[in-house]
């Protein structure tokens, strides 16, 4: 699908169609033209051979042996024994750490995504758009050490969400310190972090929704939540099918913010692939099984970027 | 791994060696940390979790009164906060930054030896350490039967009470058995109108993995059970001993005398509690948080399941080793020896320079002959349960994924206290959980 | 649209948001402010007792504040610029230069945005660590550090940037090849075309792109935990200020935590706010981020 839009266009007709060119002529530009693209071209691909291709394949050769990860020539295949021994019985991995991966991901998802269609068709009837999108903004450019740490104190029991909560006269909630709340928590922070670029982009969808379709709506006497479910949700498919894949993107492989917030905790309550991937590498020094859950989160990802492009297409082609 | 394996794996070790050594020889080997002109001293670098406070002064002291009196070798300490050290201490391995002289927790030594992060400490060493300290602490600095370092700050569990929250309660003095500790704690126990504690009897807190699993293991090594098996590939809870102390612990919680939630380091101080288990470094916290109320704080041995059993508890602790990539190890160990086994006068007694540095700081090291000496005259009676208990006290298993089953009981203790596990099922996932993380590790 | 009625609604919906958004934002300011004893207190108080700057000169005394932001200045240009100056010529190779593997490379520039970045985690630490000739390295990348104790290590995996080279390639793809023609009658080579036309009329392009490379850079987290781990001496500020609030209680530090992430973000949020129609067109181009 992607492919598609992208494939290389066919340029430098003019060099080609002109007579004037002779052809020893034509031949040596062309010749030039190798060299000199390749040289354009040779720090990238040499970029892409040492921290791509070599990587790549390190990861492999990690993820199917045992090494303490000090001297090279210690490396020993072991085979697919880390991937087995993540899924053996009594191991952590599987659950909770991938279901909590999963979770986190599809909560970031289904929260940013509800606020950010809800705001995006409310933006677009306002003044100011501009001033609304900055502000909505402010958490993007911003470090995950910065909102992770603002989250957290504010989730304290002498911060903000408590304060307010007692204001209200409720009673005070442990937030991250209660593991039934912890991963929920989290999330909310992650959402909140990523709902401003994909209002981005769903108001650049909204832009592209020829006005006519509304005053043909009004015209039938359809209401607002009418107009919303049947004219503009169908035709926001395409926005809404990218901000769907790269926030579950990032939110199957992110764990800085996790580990600002919780480390994980409490117990594993928040414990996520990619944080438990780099605990075992570098607390632990088990290379091998690192490697492995890396690669195993992977494939995840894979899946879950393939089943969501394959129900977009499939919603499309029955509408 | 099987012999054939081990083989291939030893051929390729050397062929790796073989390579670096010719280029050593051809004279292209780089200049690196501590080879500088000749005449130079040589620099060792010190890593530990000394990084602030007190602590970080009270090592910087013999430190530099060494660089002052030794020309050829300097020391240099290097310090993060505990709970960066285990990460950086593999980082910087990797990186090939390790630190000549490294201050690891005792837990961690059968990682850290299994990844050839610690050399072996020399003969004569060895026996100097086996000699000069008690059973617990030379068992955490080694593994495998083998000495790894000298024993520096050593902790033993004991219990901590309030002498007048039993005295309020009718209790006359500490438990000695478990019946006798149920019976306190739930006698202890007051609430207000609303059911909120007020006073837990007994404090089981899960602030973090040390607190939580310390208080369980003390417990358990007093009920004669053992975390892990002796050859220390499979985990012993779930036995008698660690029924006996999932039961004893699902009791307390359910019975509301104990409020896991709350945490006790900051609800014992202010009489919120009236006995928890806890390690001896918390004894000097204690004084200067509560003032005057420290007398009511009393310490007896943790409480036995029968009367007349025999008393054990659990000790951790921290060493200093010597990096197996460092340059120079013989300078190493001599600097470790000075510190750990010279005499030197301490206010009119003489103790080494490692017992008066714990000492000034409040915790213990694994000589009793010094600590008898430096606690002895007008020190805290509170410190001697501690003391007594270095003779009993069982070493916390430092095998390979000793820390990962750590984290793992850890999780299942706080899920048995939290409700989510019965005491079968802690014990049944403690069990499938650390058996396959260690026999993974090994 | 044909009703024209006040959408209030709406507006309620997106101020509601907006508070939402910018409220944590102005308890991080407000609880930099707070002297000892005041965070964390009960009841909470949003608004601080002084407006004293006694947590800032805390947090810049106890940062090493010079070191740490110099260190983040020095890894933000390396990977801005490089990003910049690699996607544009490779971008230019691949739009508007003829020659055998064009679609290859460009499907191979297209794929490397697929993978993602915890893959490269390991593997790029240890490909630094057996650097070959460096950090006393020998020619097979062992003995020494490698680059791990270098201020290089921090930008080295972010060098160049696949979706980077996508935008400049589809940028360049809209120049009419006529005039890049008309130069090279004229006699200039394929670098004096680049430079003296294809980069001047990518500028706007340029400046999003340096844009969204410079605040991700200036952000990174986890790689630069991971280096300075290796290496404190080449720590960054976001890392220098998340140690900080481990050294000590946690509570107790909060206000110098949040003064120096304050100090921290304000570079940043300058920069967006004064190219902000650059950065949004990046991100709309994007999407992603």
């Amino acid at each position: 699908m992607v492919n598609a839009t992208l494939a290389p266009e066919t340029t430098e007709r003019a060099a080609h169609d002109d007579p004037a060119v002779g052809i020893r002529g034509r031949d040596r530009h062309r010749r030039r033209q190798v060299a000199v693209a390749y040289l354009f071209l040779a720090p990238t691909l040499l970029f892409f051979a040492v921290f791509l291709v070599l990587p790549l394949g390190f990861a492999l050769l990690l993820s199917m042996s045992r090494w303490s990860g000090f001297a090279l020539g210690d490396i020993d295949p072991v085979g697919l024994d880390n991937f087995t021994g993540l899924f053996a019985d009594g191991s952590t991995f599987l659950a909770p750490i991938l279901t909590n991966t999963l979770l986190f991901a599809l909560g970031t998802v289904a929260l940013a995504l509800a606020g950010s269609v809800l705001v995006a068709t409310c933006i677009d009837k306002l003044r100011f758009q501009g001033l609304w999108r900055t502000l909505y903004f402010l958490p993007i450019v911003t470090t995950v050490v910065a909102v992770g740490n603002v989250w957290k104190y504010m989730y304290e029991p002498g911060g903000l969400v408590n304060g307010v909560l007692n204001a209200l006269g409720l009673g005070s909630v442990a937030f991250l310190a209660d593991p039934d709340t912890a991963l929920p928590s989290v999330v909310v922070v992650q959402a909140w972090a990523s709902v401003g670029s994909a209002i981005l982009v769903l108001t650049a969808g909204l832009k592209s929704v020829p006005e006519s379709y509304y005053e043909a709506a009004a015209l039938d006497g359809a209401g607002p939540v009418t107009v919303f479910f049947r004219i503009t949700l169908p035709l926001l498919r395409p926005s809404l099918l990218f901000v769907c894949v790269t926030q579950f993107l990032t939110g199957l492989q992110s764990f800085a913010l996790i580990s600002v917030m919780t480390k994980g905790g409490p117990g594993d309550a928040t414990n996520v692939a990619a944080l438990e991937m780099y605990r075992q590498a570098f607390s632990y020094g088990d290379w091998g099984t690192a490697s492995a859950a890396a690669f195993v989160l992977f494939m995840v990802v894979l899946v879950v970027t393939l089943a969501q492009l394959w129900f977009f297409r499939r919603k499309g082609e029955d509408a | 791994m099987t012999p054939a394996r081990r083989t291939a794996g030893l051929s390729r070790r050397h062929f790796a060696l073989a390579l670096p050594s010719a280029l050593l020889a051809s004279g292209c080997a780089a200049p690196h940390q501590g080879i500088g002109r000749p005449g130079d001293p040589i620099v060792l670098t010190l890593l530990s979790h000394y990084a602030s406070g007190e602590l970080k002064e009270a090592l910087q002291g013999p430190v530099n009164e060494w660089n002052a009196t030794h020309d050829l070798v300097k020391v240099r300490t290097k310090a993060v906060e505990f709970t960066d050290l285990l990460t950086t201490l593999m980082v910087r391995q990797a990186a090939g930054q390790g630190a000549d002289i490294v201050h690891p927790y005792c837990l961690w030594n059968g990682q850290l030896v299994r990844a050839g992060v610690l050399r072996p400490a020399p003969p004569e060493h060895a026996e100097e350490i086996t000699r000069g300290y008690g059973k617990a602490a030379v068992g955490s600095a080694s593994v495998g039967g083998k000495v790894y370092g000298y024993p520096t700050e050593v902790q033993t569990y004991a219990l901590y009470y309030n002498k007048r929250l039993l005295r309020e309660a009718g209790v006359d003095g500490p438990p000695r058995t478990w019946r006798e500790l149920e019976e306190t704690a739930y006698r202890t126990t007051r609430r207000d109108q609303y059911g909120n504690t007020l006073v837990q009897g007994f404090g089981l807190s899960t602030y973090d993995d040390s607190t939580t699993v310390g208080q369980t293991l003390a417990l358990l090594n007093a009920a004669g059970g053992t975390f892990v098996s002796t050859d220390g590939r499979t985990t012993a809870i779930d036995s008698p001993a660690g029924r006996a102390v999932f039961d004893l612990e699902h009791h307390l919680v359910a019975k509301g005398a104990s409020a896991p939630g709350v945490n006790v380091y900051q609800a014992f101080p202010s009489g919120q509690v009236a006995m928890v288990v806890s390690a001896g470094w918390w004894t000097t916290s204690l004084k200067t948080l509560m003032g005057k109320a420290y007398r009511d704080v009393g310490v007896a041995p943790v409480p036995v399941p029968e009367a007349h059993g025999k008393r054990a508890t659990l000790s951790t602790g921290f060493m200093l080793g010597v990096n197996a990539a460092c340059r120079h190890p013989r300078e190493a160990w001599e600097f470790l020896r000075w510190l750990n086994t010279d005499r030197v006068g301490v206010k009119g007694a003489t103790a080494t320079r490692m017992s008066a540095l714990q000492v000034s700081v409040g915790s213990l090291t694994g000589r009793a002959d010094d600590m008898r000496t430096l606690l002895g005259r007008g020190g805290d009676p509170n410190l001697r349960p501690f003391l007594d208990a270095l003779a009993y006290a069982v070493p916390e298993p430092n095998v390979p994924g000793a820390q990962q089953a750590k984290s793992l009981l850890r999780k299942n203790i706080e899920a048995l206290w939290t409700g989510q596990q019965s005491v079968d099922e802690a014990l049944r996932t403690t069990r499938r959980q650390v058996d396959q993380e260690v026999s993974h590790s090994w | 649209m044909i009703r024209r009625r006040f959408p209030w609604f709406s507006y309620l919906l997106v101020a509601t948001g907006a508070v939402l958004t910018v409220v944590p934002f102005l308890d991080m300011v407000m609880t930099s402010f707070k002297g000892p004893g005041e965070a964390g207190t009960l009841p909470y108080r949003f608004l601080p007792e002084a407006f004293d700057l006694a947590n800032y000169r805390a947090a810049i005394h106890q940062l090493d504040l010079p070191v740490l932001f110099r260190n983040s200045v020095i890894a933000t240009a390396v990977i801005t610029g490089s990003v910049l100056l690699t996607s544009s010529l490779a971008g230019y190779a691949l739009a508007k230069l003829r020659f055998p593997g064009r679609d290859f490379i460009f499907r191979l520039v297209l794929s490397t945005m697929m993978f993602p970045p915890f893959l490269f985690f390991i593997p790029h630490f240890l490909i630094l660590v057996h650097w070959p000739l460096a950090g006393g390295n020998d020619l097979f990348g062992r003995g020494g550090a490698g680059l791990t104790v270098s201020i290089v290590a921090l930008a080295m995996p972010f060098l160049v940037n696949g979706f980077g080279i996508f935008l400049m390639r589809q940028f360049m793809v809209a120049i009419p090849d006529e005039v890049l023609e008309a130069a090279r009658i004229d006699g200039a080579g394929e670098f004096a075309v680049w430079w003296r036309i294809v980069v001047p009329q990518t500028k706007p392009v340029l400046v999003t792109l340096g844009l969204l490379t410079f605040v991700d850079a200036w952000n990174e987290y986890i790689w630069a935990l991971l280096v300075s781990t290796a290496d404190p001496d080449v720590m960054t500020l976001p890392v220098g200020i998340q140690l900080l609030q481990d050294y000590v209680d946690p509570t107790r530090t909060m206000p110098i935590v949040m003064a120096g992430l304050v100090l921290s973000i304000l570079p940043v949020l300058i920069l967006f706010l004064l190219l902000q129609k650059h950065y949004i067109r990046g991100v709309m181009l994007s999407g992603l981020k």
